[in-house]
Formats: structure tokens, C-alpha cells, sequence
């Protein structure tokens, strides 16, 4: 349990006081210069943050209060998350709030409780998530890492890529391939994995951007302990699968376009674009189509709040803001001209603007957590029921 | 039907339940495309004795308040009943009639001509029209060449109206002119002397009327409105017309989408059902986003309507909704005809008919890019 944790009941609270209590301690707690970051927060930014939200007993909205969260109902995340969106409060590296530690209480046994979620609530551990491979992309289920039972030990070979923030974690939860099943989903299973294990190398790949947010882990005869697998044996898949749903509605949350749309409204202004009734039209598409996807995204949140699951309809969420966000951030670019393509911070009018990190940062938007390709098939298969 | 419940209460949503499963019913039973077939291209245009049904259905006067003998509903129930018969492609001239005309006869200040005009309009007896474009593409309801001079206690009127949805079978039209005064909402019978109609034929097989006005008579007992009232009652009837037009719209998507995806479910080419292609599975699924686009702003943007808000704030959602309804109407109809191939090109697949009223409820009231520019000026914290 964290220091503080407190036993406050927050659904409880209406919507609005809980709102007013959250929105003040951001305004007052968060690092000011944290505010509205392009970039993926390090730990080494967060750190402190973390440590307050901690003793505030807030850094584990989704956690029930017996573990130290906040046990708040989906509409009361709803209303945390979109607190942080309007205040710009980055995302610490929680991937352990996120997903590990959800799944490790659904999945884990009590040994795995007492030892890992205490320990990822305070920071001690920082979790990073290896999934992908360079083979098994959008294809998750060929992976081919390999993890081998060897006395009361498992032996894992092989790579992880695209691994966020790898290198400020501690620990990593991994999928790896134990057996062989009927279908490829079969035969995963979902280990956890500390980070300074003999045997592991990370190498930090540059993005577009110029920033090393992900790593390429390599696993070399890695001694993993078989106390370390959560779930059954082979059974990975349907522990990974539990996350979704929530997340997608998360991911196309219409707040994420607002930085690119503010700038570009004040670009506009400072260069008189508004003159042109041309750039005034595609502005206004722009606008009404992120407004519009506010309201398309409103009714899954009113899904939520009445406590009825997410179905897969929600990828329509993800499809839409990602790629408005996309071309919002192309038409900031144009409307910038030549300076637009300049490096850095610039005052335009008095207003602070980065061109080209929006676009950049824009760009995995349909590419990670299910590209904007394997969305749409999820919508055709199971929304549409086209065939196959 | 029950008037006056309260929105958002479980009363009024059992009743809009009630509501859509008997537009649902009635575009199953009361109608059906080869009368749509039937009725277009000719003069008659629509069905006077469907259209009394559907006065007995309770549908006329939805937005008419309770003491001129209407519902007195809101948009939110207008708009379930348009976007039903929409999927029927009901010629019927709902929006123009029930929504257009009564909307601004309603909202206007003569109150024994309210009193006399509309329960017969709820009724189905009196079909009249709101004759009150002049120009194509001038939506501003206040840019008026009619002019109404002072004569005998009342006007003389000359000037040429365009553009009248319903004026097929139309008896009555509110006029808008301009007087030295300023605007003024006028009643004219159809049958009125100096008063001459013209249909213009349409994409979709019904027709615009052009209304030549030459020297006619107005008595001022039928001046419906004048000055500012006149001003306010022809907004008001434009913004709900382009969201009820957005209702209608949708409908058109909602059963042009269906057909879509049934086709790609069934036909077979390359010894498959051409919807197991992932190049026509993704362009299905944006269109089924845009289509839950336009619903979900429709029914946001009925909402805050049906609450009553200032002039530009319900200009502003009105906007909203037409440049949804008609960007996404337009783009489903097209590709719709694209997934059919060749058999879509024919007059006698139906698909085609909904390509057409799509065409005509896009233009009709402002297209897109004009509203989107109409947004840009009265959207909240616009400053452009």
C-alpha cells in the first residue's frame, strides 16, 4: 500500500466535485515545464512526479483501493484521463499500472501479488513490455521467442523490438513461445522478466524524431525463474488478451490532436491563413472532424459510464483520431512554410510552436497498438461480418 | 403519440422507442419503392391521401405546439421519423412542410392566422410551403429582392421565390419579401391572382417550385410576421430544416450502407463473396465510421437544438450537422454504386435512387463547404 493510500470512496463523489479535486492537483503538483511534452516521458523526468502521485495515493487510478489505487469506476477514469489531457500531464512510464500489474492481479498467483504490485505501485519496479518482434508485427501470434523449461527454470532466446522505453525500465513482461498448439496462439505463454538477467542486451533504436524511446531486446540463454510465468503454461495469449477494449477507447481519445490543432489555429492567426478562404475551409474540415470524433467518442464513453463493455466498435475510435490527427499535423506543417520544416521551438507571435515533432509523433499513431490496417479488419470481421 | 415529456426521461425514450418502430412499420407496409418508382418525374409528386396517414400517425405536427393543435414535440422526434421514411425514400414532403413551414409559421406572430392555418396543416388538410430563396447558393434569409409595397391596408408583392421543396401539391406559401419596414412573412394561396408556379425538375424525380409573384395581393390579416419576428421565424426554420435534412440524410446512408454491405456479403466473384477482398472490407468500414459519425452528431446536435439556444449557436449546430450528414451521405452513396459495379449504373437497381436523393438533400439548404464556412464564423470561441 502506498503511504497515504486513502480509503476515500471516489465514485462516491459527483463527477464534477471529483473533476475539481483532480484538476486542482494537477494544476498545483505538476512540473510546469512537464506540461504538454511531445515526446514519450523518461523516468528520469517523472520520477518526482511519480513519488507525489504516490503519496497522493493517485498513481494507480484503475487499481482496486486494496492494492493502493483509487478503484475508480470507468466513468471516474474517464474523467482522471481527461483531466491529464486538458492539463498536458504526461504518461510516466505505467506500464505497470497499465498492464502488467492489472494482469498479474487477474492472472498471478498470490506470491506474484505480494512481491511484484507493491513494488511497480512505488516505482521500485518500471515495467516495459516485450511483444513485438522484428518477424511478428501486426502478426503478434508468430512470435518466436523461445522460452525452454529447464529444471525450475525457463531458458529464453530470442527478440523483442519497438520496446518503449526499455532502457528506464526494470523489468519487462514478455510473450514467448513454450509449446506448439493447433492454432498459433496456442503455446505462448507470459513470463516476467527482470531486466538485469545475464543474457539480456538492449540496443536503443533512433525514430524519426531523433529521440531513443524504443529498444531492440536480445535474450541469450536467459535464465527466467518458472515462478515468474503468470497464467497457465502456454496459455500467454489469453492473458494478453484481457487488456483491450479500455485501452483502444484510451488510444482515440480526441484530446490527443488539441496540441496540433492550437498551434495551428495560432500559426493561422499570427500568419493571416484566415484570409484565405481556402485554408479557412480545410481548417474547418479539420476542426469539425476532430469535434465531431469528440462526439462519436462521447457516446463510447457513456457506453462505459453505464457499465456496458466495449465492443469491438471501438477501433472506429483509434482509425479516426489517429488519422485526423495525421493530416492535422500535415497541414500544420504547410502552414508553417519554409519554417516549418526548421528544427525546434519557435515563437510564432508569442506563441510557442514545434512543427515538426507534432507530424513526427503523429506518424506510429496507425502504426502501434493495432495498426489503422488490422483495425479496420477487426471492424470488418466483426462489426460488418464481411467474410473472410 | 404523448406530448410534452420530458427529454432524456425514461418516458420520453420509451416513447421514441414507440415512435421509430411505427416510422419503421410504416416504411414497411405504408410504402414501398415502386411507388417511389411511380410518383417521380411526375407533377403530382407525392401521395396527398399517404400524406393525411401520415398526418393521423400524429407526424405533422410533431413541432407544432399542442395549442394550435400540434404535439408539441421537439427535433429529436421529428428526426426519427425523417430519418425512417428517408430509408424508404418517402416522397412525402415532410421536411419542407412539417418541419419548414410549420416551424417558421410557428414561430410567427399572427396569431389568428397560427390559429386558423395550423391545425389544418397538422391535420394533412393545408400542405403549404416556405417560399423564401431567391438566388442559388444565397442562403441568407434575409437577402431579399421581393418587394411588398403598401397597398389597400395590405401589400402588393412582386418578386421571384425559387428553389420550393413540396411545391408540387402545395396550397399555401409563406412568403418572405421586403418591405420599407423590413422583412415580412407573408400567407399566399396558391390559387392567389398574380401568383404563377413553375416546377423545375429534380436528380432525385421531385421537383422545385419557382413562385413568380406579379402585383399579388396580400391582405394584412395573412402578414404571418414582420421586422425582426420575421427574421427569427425564417432562421429558426432553416437551422431545424438542415437538421432535419441531416435526419434525412442519414437515413439515406443508413439503408444505402445496408444494401452495400449485403451486396458485398453475397455476390460472388473469383469463387468468393467479393466483401472477403481487405481493398473493399476498408473502404466498408469507413464508411460504416463516417455513417457513425453523422449519427452521432445528428443526435448530439438534436439535443441541443431541442433546448432552444441563441441564434448562433443554433446556426452553428445546424451547420454541423448538414456538412456531416451530406459529406457522408455523398461519399456513401458514390461508393455504394462503385461496390455494385455495373449493376449500380442501372435505373432499375435501386441503389441508385438513394445516389440521387442524396445529390438533392445535399444542395438543398447548403452544401458542406458552405455551412463548414458558416461554422467557422458562429462555432463557440470562433475568432475567424
Amino acid at each position: 500500500m502506498s503511504p497515504s493510500a486513502s480509503n476515500r470512496d471516489y465514485n462516491a463523489m459527483s463527477d464534477e466535485d471529483f473533476r475539481r479535486e483532480v484538476r486542482a492537483f494537477f494544476e498545483r503538483e505538476y512540473p510546469p515545464q512537464l506540461r504538454y511534452i511531445l515526446h514519450r516521458a523518461r523516468w528520469r523526468e517523472m520520477k518526482d512526479w511519480w513519488r507525489k502521485l504516490y503519496e497522493q495515493g493517485w498513481i494507480a487510478p484503475n487499481w482496486p483501493r486494496e492494492r493502493g489505487g483509487m478503484a475508480l469506476d470507468a466513468g471516474k477514469m474517464v474523467v482522471y484521463l481527461e483531466e491529464m489531457e486538458r492539463h498536458g500531464v504526461a504518461r510516466p512510464p505505467d506500464q505497470g499500472i497499465t498492464q502488467v500489474g492489472p494482469l498479474i492481479m487477474r492472472f498471478g498467483t498470490p506470491a506474484q501479488q505480494d512481491h511484484y504490485l507493491p513494488r511497480t505501485l512505488s516505482g521500485e519496479y518500471i515495467w516495459c513490455q516485450g511483444y513485438s518482434e522484428p518477424n511478428a508485427g501486426s502478426d503478434l501470434a508468430g512470435l518466436r521467442t523461445a522460452a525452454v523449461p529447464d529444471g525450475e527454470h525457463f531458458v529464453v532466446n530470442g527478440q523483442k523490438i519497438w520496446t518503449s522505453l526499455a532502457d528506464d525500465a526494470t523489468h519487462i513482461y514478455l510473450l514467448a513461445r513454450t509449446g506448439k498448439g493447433a492454432k498459433k496462439q496456442q503455446g505462448i505463454s507470459f513470463l516476467l522478466v527482470e531486466l538485469r538477467s545475464p543474457g539480456i542486451t538492449l540496443r536503443p533504436i533512433r525514430n524519426l524524431a531523433g529521440h531513443e524511446e524504443f529498444c531492440h531486446v536480445f535474450f541469450d540463454n536467459v535464465r527466467v525463474p518458472r515462478g515468474n510465468l503468470v497464467g497457465e503454461l502456454d496459455d500467454g495469449w489469453t492473458v494478453a488478451k484481457a487488456l483491450l477494449g479500455f485501452e483502444r477507447l484510451s488510444i482515440g481519445s480526441p484530446r490527443r490532436p488539441q496540441y496540433a490543432l492550437n498551434r495551428l489555429e495560432a500559426v493561422a492567426r499570427a500568419k493571416g491563413l484566415f484570409d484565405d478562404p481556402g485554408f479557412v475551409d480545410r481548417f474547418t474540415a479539420l476542426k469539425l472532424d476532430i469535434e465531431d470524433g469528440a462526439t462519436l467518442y462521447g457516446r463510447f464513453v457513456e457506453q462505459v459510464k453505464r457499465g456496458e463493455p466495449l465492443g469491438q466498435d471501438v477501433s472506429m475510435l483509434k482509425i479516426w483520431t489517429m488519422e485526423t490527427w495525421q493530416r492535422l499535423t500535415e497541414l500544420l506543417i504547410e502552414a508553417g512554410a519554409e519554417q516549418g520544416v526548421v528544427a525546434g521551438v519557435h515563437d510564432v507571435a508569442g506563441v510557442e510552436t514545434d512543427f515538426l515533432n507534432p507530424f513526427y509523433y503523429s506518424r506510429p499513431a496507425t502504426i502501434y497498438g493495432g495498426s489503422s490496417e488490422i483495425q479496420r479488419n477487426i471492424l470488418a470481421k466483426y462489426v460488418l461480418k464481411l467474410p473472410s | 403519440m404523448t406530448p410534452n415529456l420530458p427529454a432524456g426521461s425514461g418516458a420520453a425514450a420509451e416513447h421514441r422507442q414507440l415512435l421509430a418502430e411505427s416510422v419503421a412499420d410504416f416504411a414497411t407496409r405504408g410504402t414501398d419503392l415502386a411507388r417511389v418508382r411511380r410518383l417521380r418525374g411526375t407533377s403530382a409528386e407525392y401521395d396527398r391521401a399517404v400524406w393525411k396517414k401520415m398526418a393521423e400517425l400524429g407526424w405533422l405536427g410533431i413541432v407544432v405546439p399542442e395549442r394550435y393543435g400540434g404535439l408539441g414535440l421537439g427535433l429529436a422526434e421529428m428526426a426519427i421519423v425523417a430519418r425512417g421514411l428517408a430509408r424508404a425514400l418517402v416522397p412525402e414532403p415532410l421536411t419542407a412542410t412539417a418541419v419548414l413551414a410549420a416551424t417558421a409559421l410557428a414561430a410567427a406572430e399572427n396569431d389568428a392566422l397560427k390559429e386558423e392555418q395550423l391545425p389544418r396543416l397538422v391535420a394533412g388538410e393545408l400542405l403549404p410551403a416556405l417560399a423564401w430563396q431567391e438566388q442559388a447558393g444565397g442562403l441568407d434569409c434575409t437577402a431579399i429582392e421581393t418587394r411588398a409595397t403598401p397597398f389597400e391596408g395590405g401589400f402588393k408583392v412582386n418578386g421571384v421565390k425559387r428553389f420550393i421543396a413540396g411545391a408540387a401539391q402545395a396550397d399555401a406559401f409563406l412568403v418572405s419579401a421586403r418591405g420599407a419596414g423590413g422583412v415580412l412573412l407573408l400567407w399566399l394561396p396558391r390559387e392567389a391572382a398574380g401568383a404563377q408556379l413553375k416546377l423545375e425538375p429534380l436528380a432525385d424525380g421531385r421537383s422545385f417550385g419557382s413562385l413568380r409573384l406579379e402585383d399579388a395581393l396580400v391582405p394584412k390579416s395573412r402578414v404571418a410576421a414582420s421586422g425582426a419576428a420575421a427574421v427569427e421565424a425564417l432562421g429558426r426554420a432553416f437551422d431545424h430544416g438542415c437538421a432535419i435534412t441531416g435526419a434525412e440524410l442519414t437515413g439515406v446512408m443508413d439503408r444505402a450502407l445496408e444494401m452495400s454491405l449485403d451486396y458485398l456479403r453475397t455476390r460472388e466473384q473469383f469463387g468468393k463473396p467479393i466483401g472477403a477482398f481487405q481493398a473493399l472490407q476498408h473502404r466498408a468500414v469507413d464508411l460504416h465510421i463516417h455513417r457513425e459519425l453523422a449519427s452521432a452528431v445528428l443526435e448530439e446536435a438534436l439535443a441541443v437544438l431541442d433546448r432552444g439556444p441563441a441564434a448562433p449557436a443554433r446556426a452553428a449546430t445546424a451547420s454541423r450537422v448538414k456538412a456531416r450528414c451530406a459529406d457522408a451521405a455523398t461519399r456513401i452513396t458514390r461508393e455504394a454504386i462503385q461496390f455494385h459495379g455495373a449493376i449500380g449504373f442501372t435505373d432499375e437497381f435501386d441503389v441508385g435512387l438513394y445516389l440521387k436523393r442524396a445529390l438533392v438533400l445535399t444542395a438543398w439548404l447548403g452544401g458542406a463547404s458552405w455551412h463548414r464556412r458558416r461554422y467557422a464564423r458562429l462555432a463557440p470561441g470562433a475568432r475567424i
